[in-house]
């Protein structure tokens, strides 16, 4: 079980030409500015290829690549060094924009394309799951926000009633 | 030893800024402890427990 090797795998399909731009996002993208966030699976955001003479995208090329070099898939999960892996396209103009933002770190060596905490944040309000309000609060406790991206990212997308909302029901008593 | 909660939460928040500050690569072998632990306290019929997937997104994506 080893995730710098999911990262790795990812790395080399990018080279390879199977996905055009990725992004991880969940808690894996979180661990890279927060504290570690266990998880059991891994988050990957893609941009997919459409398939040659359609327009229409499909990750069928990302299952077809990944078993050919020996990994399992477990439903909608594909398993990479011990780790099952989702792929998922962006959802919405919030998650295409935060691919599009989205920052390399260092892992040893490793590129590693990330999710900003500012749209891991944004998008956590967006989806709105309760482990998703929990992680929005990790974000905000950590002071590592920065005010004015998040709030201009808010803005742009709509979600300033969501975070109304949301300052009610779990910030009022602690500012 | 101390009862006094804001002494409590307050070092448990100092805690996890350092845990945060660790090198990434140390924070992502603590991640694949994590789950190794996780899977040991949680056994399942499958290596993927899917009511417990922190993905954000419910529409996942098949082949």
């Amino acid at each position: 079980m080893n995730i710098q090797q999911v990262i790795r795998t990812i790395n080399q399909m990018h080279a390879d030409g199977i996905i055009e731009s990725y992004a991880i996002g969940g808690a894996v993208g979180a661990t890279f500015h927060l504290e570690p966030v266990s998880t059991l699976d891994v988050d990957i955001f893609v941009s997919f290829r459409p398939e040659p003479g359609s327009l229409l995208i499909s990750p069928q090329p990302i299952y077809n690549y990944l078993t050919a070099r020996g990994c399992a898939t477990d439903g909608e999960y594909i398993i990479i060094a011990g780790w099952p892996v989702q792929f998922l396209p962006p959802t919405g103009a919030l998650v295409e924009e935060a691919l599009t933002k989205a920052v390399v770190y260092d892992v040893a060596g490793v590129p590693a394309r990330v999710f900003t905490a500012e749209y891991l944040a944004a998008i956590a309000l967006e989806t709105g799951r309760a482990k998703d309000k929990a992680r929005l609060l990790q974000f905000i406790e950590s002071g590592i926000l920065d005010a004015s991206t998040f709030k201009d990212i808010l803005t742009r997308h709509a979600l300033t009633g969501q975070w109304a909302q949301f300052e009610r029901q779990f910030l009022s008593d602690n500012l | 030893m101390t009862t006094d909660l804001q002494t409590i939460l307050e070092s448990k928040r100092r805690y996890r800024q350092r845990l945060a500050a660790r090198p990434i690569v140390e924070k992502l072998r603590m991640l694949d402890a994590l789950r190794e632990r996780a899977l040991l306290l949680r056994p399942a019929p499958s290596s993927v427990v899917r009511e417990e997937s922190t993905s954000n997104h419910a529409d996942k994506i098949r082949p």
